[in-house]
């Protein structure tokens, strides 16, 4: 016999039928169904497989404290496992199918382990398969290396897709005067006072319906209680969120919660993102977040078919599903008599089994006069049954322990074992659990933050009670936030008419049971005793050592059985043997959630320059230079990259180029005491740099190592223009700013980043000046002697565009940078290139310009990699001696002026036709190995020179090297190749071009 | 004179996009900002605030992190020492009062309003936009998809200026995440 569906009573809305699949068979059910009530309606009973042993599993709970019906859900690319069926909202269309399980669920031939599962205690696979004595014996751990993948793939839960994800996630911050976590009797009674009191409320709830425990009530829909009740939460004002669960709890109030946003949608918008992961920052929180029905380890107590009191009666008054015709009950405390009563009334046969010796009034009478048999003293000890269970061993209480009973045929067993108070999220706050032995269960512990606890969370388990102590929670935190509101007195913990009798296992002596613990990781009372023997006895050990408590159930059900169990076998009471700590999150998050949009182009934000476009419609190929786009190469007429750099870089040398240079860093440095404060930064002097001059500078940390390169441009007598590398722009900018606000206050200097108010391009050739000359408003400003090399003028272009030119040059040719403010970008590179491309010029891209710094010698980020003193860089000659700077006393420290250092130096091939490699060591002849003497940092052919160069580093520089060989080593990749030591300053090393 | 060209340029698409039949934020990229950085030194701040204010034809210069609207410029306050003026040209200041600065091609100003307007901007900002706590002529400085940003509630909207070479990429960024609300762009 199976469960079925009742023909009237529950939430379900029977005018409208939802079809869906499960393992590819159709079924349906109705708006208001979970996938498991649905299931359960359809005669299913059989749903998964254990992660062990394979063992067949059904519905066990009725919310995300589920440890059976873990199933896969959607297909392809949107395949989700382990998805817990008492959670998922059914929706047409819904596909789902059992999962780690082959052929499927209910024959699975992995079901074998079952019968292997005296092998297969805690432990066993590293007690088997590492250092498998006797072949093994002191070498390691082969075999498990061998056999790792087979034994994962064995043991498990179902499979992710690894298509990549199609759904859209997203991030989203709130804010509210209190977070009401939980939409029970506490949850709801809680936000409304706080709402009327003047509070801006947000209250989340993980379920799609508000009300808790209320919902599992008998339903009627004339009583309007509950609905009148919604209505007040939703006239006070609140913000209610549903389908969001409130996965962790964090500093200042800061709590997570990720909404289900389109996962019970048929056809969800495209629009919509699939979860959102809500950052919301509370002033006081209300945990409203109910209590979990613990089970009770007694043999085969994980058969479909058991489950406990609370998630029978939720499909049975929720979900008008009666889960079973001839039932047990089995309890330790009061709160299974009302399903009881509920079960009976519905039609079916019951037969409740209490642990205690006597049952209180007016609990005994209500069961008799339903003809529900009560059996005192009697506890469940054994379900029978392959598939689902058919018949219930029991056990009756012998002194302090048991003795065996009758059998009783039943198809459906309901176990209340207690409540655990879910503390999860308080414990997220480091507030340990504190173990109240009469209730038998941690209660919050003291947390000394603005989070209050209310309802059965709080261990209260009277429904009216759980209303009272939310009113209570909520005059507590209005008040804290200053609304006047009467105070409320929280009722104490508790509230069953006759006490709970602690009962964690049932066992009969000399009967050897399966009696699990922790279900969903196929933990045994067997193994918490094993695991005691073998000295694992800390509750951290016992976890780690059986995976009791573990992965997504983050010991909702097993914990509380497992210490007991501990606590027994170590003859300690459960107070002192502790918890676990509970971590975040509560229940799953998605990899998707906590990615949101930042995925695929949005990685990371993309940094474009105002010619991005305009380079692209000139043929530029682009790469990336930080978050920067910056053009790579032109090519023509499909060149490859190489073909393309050598034929810009010879342009450039021949003719004339333009590059986009706006990724520079530029500063605005301005005030009274600019010129002293420059003066303090850079190694060389800039007091008497005149205006209408540029001058190029080195800083140094404070440790004395080049920090970044620039030219700096004197404006007027107190405003500055600053030029960073692109690599370095927000750091130079940010320690300016500190040095400004931390040493030097007094200082009258502001400095603004202006790089995005500024377009730069690079033109350099022989033919420069010429095409500048045609774009400018006044050409003459551009001659030799008004704008000499490192000159600078301020002057218009074309159009009345205004323009910052400066004479300076990193190709090493006569060269200009001109600056237009950012919108006139494209405007500035159609004037210019319509002058440049009918003389024979180019575009280069940052390829070129590689190979052209590298043939000059020029330094970049490559060789000034936190490590290079301003002498290893080979512009000792730029650090003034008399003055001080940042990093002037610890540049002299011993380590850093010994001549042996690495100094930056040329590299040829020997053989003018071969190639070296970047990264590649450079060793002397004679001894090619370890770290040689020094490294090379970048490559290019040049085209000046016809053959392959470099750059580098090498002990004592250049001059110790004249005439002597040496290898560059690269034994990984090119091989060796033998090399000569030149000076860096490959090309024009008089500089005669730029300056002529 | 040669035409202004937005950030944006190429890639606007003026006209509804997401959720059909819905208007939940409108966003305008409002080009053709004129944006002045005005900066005292702290023996000068209240005498370049009347400066300032002057200008702007403000009563007075704004407080930090509020802005101030006047008939010839708006005012906002962005650090201890410095003021945005916004729509107008700075005062000329001596460099003994302060300093200048045009930012007016720096900044990409987007205006978003509408009633979900709060939301989308708070699906990336972590700050507190309920009308109690983010009043009209409120500025923070704020982070949006990793990016430095400054925030202004005006009478008009939520002004957002992003840096202008990030304005493309979070323009994107804010438009598929206003989708779900239904979005006019203007």
């Amino acid at each position: 016999m199976s469960a079925r569906r009742l023909t009237d009573g529950g939430r379900i809305d029977r005018s409208q039928t939802l079809r869906f699949t499960w393992d590819e068979r159709g079924l349906s059910g109705h708006p208001g169904d979970t996938l498991a009530s649905a299931l359960l309606a359809s005669g299913e009973r059989l749903l998964g497989r254990s992660f062990k042993y394979h063992r067949p599993r059904g519905v066990m709970s009725a919310g995300v404290e589920e440890s059976g019906a873990l199933v896969t859900l959607g297909r392809a690319a949107r395949r989700d496992p382990n998805v817990k069926a008492t959670t998922q909202e059914l929706f047409e269309g819904l596909a789902a199918a059992g999962q780690n399980a082959w052929p499927n669920v209910r024959y699975d031939l992995g079901a074998v382990n079952g019968l292997l599962s005296r092998f297969f205690v805690a432990g066993f696979y590293y007690k088997t398969f590492m250092g498998v004595p006797p072949f093994e014996w002191g070498r390691g751990t082969g075999m498990w290396m061998r056999y790792e993948k087979l034994i994962r793939r064995a043991a498990g839960m179902g499979t992710a897709s690894r298509a990549p994800d199609p759904d859209r996630y997203e991030h989203a911050h709130d804010f509210c005067d209190l977070l009401v976590v939980g939409a029970g009797p506490a949850g709801l009674a809680a936000a409304r006072v706080a709402a009327e009191a003047g509070l801006d409320v947000l209250l989340v709830e993980q379920d799609f319906e508000l009300g808790g425990n209320l919902l599992n009530q008998p339903h009627d829909p004339a009583a309007t209680g509950h609905a009148r009740e919604l209505a007040a939460v939703a006239a006070a004002g609140v913000r209610i969120m549903t389908r969001t669960t409130a996965f962790g709890l964090y500093d200042h109030g800061v709590a997570g919660l990720l909404e289900r946003v389109t996962e019970h949608l048929a056809n969800p918008s495209p629009h919509l993102p699939r979860q959102r992961f809500w950052t919301v920052r509370a002033r006081h929180t209300i945990l409203a977040t109910g209590a979990l029905e613990r089970h009770v380890a007694f043999g085969d107590n994980d058969r479909p078919g058991v489950m406990s009191v609370t998630a029978a009666r939720s499909y049975l008054n929720r979900f008008a599903v009666l889960p079973g015709e001839s039932v047990i009950v089995a309890t330790n405390n009061d709160s299974a008599y009302a399903a009881a009563l509920e079960l009976a009334r519905a039609g079916a046969a019951v037969t409740l089994l209490d642990a205690r010796d006597t049952v209180p009034e007016p609990l005994s009478t209500a069961a008799a006069d339903e003809g529900i048999v009560v059996h005192t003293n009697t506890a469940p000890l054994q379900a029978q049954g392959a598939r689902s269970v058919d018949a219930l061993r029991t056990a009756v209480a012998d002194g302090t322990g048991w003795r065996t009973g009758a059998t009783f045929d039943c198809d459906f067993v309901a176990v209340s074992g207690g409540w655990s108070p879910v503390v999860h999220l308080h414990s997220h706050r480091g507030a340990r659990p504190v173990w109240n032995a009469a209730l038998a269960c941690f209660l919050p512990g003291e947390c000394g933050e603005p989070l209050h606890v209310a309802g059965a969370a709080a261990g209260i388990w009277d429904e009216q009670a759980c209303e009272t102590s939310g009113r209570a929670a909520a005059a507590a935190a209005a008040a804290a936030l200053g609304k006047s509101v009467p105070s409320v007195s929280a009722p104490p913990a508790g509230g069953w008419s006759a006490p709970i009798r602690p009962l964690y296992e049932v066992r009969v002596a000399g009967q050897k049971l399966k009696s699990f613990v922790d279900v969903q990781n196929d933990v045994t009372a067997e193994d918490v005793r094993l695991a005691h023997r073998e000295g694992y006895v800390s509750v951290e050990h016992l976890k780690r050592y059986t995976t009791l408590g573990m992965a997504t159930d983050q010991g909702k059900m097993g914990n509380v059985i497992g210490l007991a169990l501990m606590a027994e076998a170590l003859g300690k009471e459960i107070a002192e043997v502790g918890t676990t700590t509970f971590r975040p999150p509560y229940t799953p998050v998605s990899l998707g959630a906590l990615a949101g949009r930042g995925k695929g182009s949005h990685f990371r934000p993309l940094r474009r320059t105002p010619m991005h476009d305009w380079n692209l419609a000139h043929g530029a190929t682009m790469t990336e230079a930080g978050l920067w786009q910056r053009p790579w190469f032109f090519a023509r007429d499909r060149e490859s990259l190489a073909q393309a750099y050598v034929r810009e870089a010879s342009t450039v040398r021949t003719s004339v180029g333009l590059c986009d240079v706006t990724s520079l860093g530029k500063i605005a440095v301005q005030g009274p005491d600019a010129t002293e404060f420059l003066n303090r930064v850079y190694t060389n002097p800039f007091a008497k740099l005149p205006i209408g001059k540029a001058r190029y500078g080195i800083m140094l940390r404070d440790d004395g190592i080049v920090m970044d390169d620039g030219t700096t441009w004197r404006l007027s007598e107190t405003d500055y223009f600053m030029t960073t590398t692109t690599a370095h722009a927000a750091k130079v900018m940010v320690w300016l700013e500190e040095l400004l606000q931390t040493r030097w206050p007094d200082l009258r200097v502001h400095v603004t980043s202006v790089s995005e108010q500024w377009a730069g391009t690079a033109v350099a050739g022989p033919e420069s000046r010429a095409v500048l000359a045609a774009c400018v408003i006044d050409p003459h400003v551009l001659t030799d002697e008004s704008l000499p090399f490192m000159g600078v003028v301020e002057t218009r272009l074309t159009g009345g565009i205004p323009c910052r030119i400066a004479r300076i040059s990193f190709s090493g040719e006569l060269a200009f940078e001109v600056y237009v403010p950012a919108d006139y970008g494209p405007a500035m590179m159609d004037l210019l290139w319509d002058i440049a491309e009918p003389l024979g010029g180019c575009l280069y891209g940052l390829e070129a310009l590689g190979a052209l710094r590298i043939e000059k010698g020029h330094v970049t980020g490559a060789e000034l990699d936190g490590r290079v003193s301003i002498d290893d860089a080979g512009l000792g000659k730029m650090a003034a001696g008399n003055k001080h700077y940042i990093g002037s006393a610890l540049r002299k420290r011993p380590a850093l002026v010994r001549e042996d250092r690495p100094r930056l130096v040329g590299v040829f091939p020997r053989d003018r036709s071969q190639t070296f490699n970047a990264g590649a060591l450079l060793c002397r002849a004679e001894q090619v190995a370890g770290h040689g003497d020094g490294w090379i940092t970048a490559v290019t052919h040049s085209p000046a020179l016809g053959h392959w160069i470099g750059l580098g580093f090498m002990v004592g520089g250049h001059a110790a090297w004249s005439g002597k060989p040496v290898v560059a080593a690269d034994p990984v990749r090119a091989g060796n190749v033998e090399v000569e030591i030149v000076s860096p300053h490959m090309y024009d090393p008089s500089g005669a071009r730029m300056h002529g | 004179m040669a035409e202004r060209v937005s950030a944006l340029a190429g890639h606007y698409s003026i006209g509804h996009a997401g959720t059909a039949g819905e208007t939940g934020v409108s966003l305008c990229d409002m080009h053709g900002l004129i944006l002045h950085q005005v900066a005292a030194w702290p023996a000068t701040l209240v005498a370049v605030g009347e400066k300032a204010a002057r200008e702007a034809a403000v009563e007075a210069a704004p407080g930090p992190g509020r802005a101030a609207v006047g008939k010839r410029g708006a005012l906002l306050r962005i650090e201890p020492l410095k003021w945005w003026m916004f729509g107008a040209a700075a005062p000329a200041l001596s460099a003994e009062e302060g300093a200048t600065l045009d930012l007016s091609h720096s900044r990409t100003h987007l205006r978003i309003e509408g009633p979900q307007a709060a939301s989308l901007i708070n699906r990336h900002l972590p700050i507190d936009l309920r009308e109690t706590a983010f009043p009209v002529g409120t500025v923070a400085a704020s982070v949006l998809h990793h990016v430095g940003v400054t925030l202004w509630r005006s009478q008009d909207g939520f002004e957002l200026f992003l840096p202008r070479g990030f304005a493309l990429s979070l323009w994107e960024v804010l438009l598929e995440g206003a989708a779900q609300f239904g979005a006019e762009v203007l």
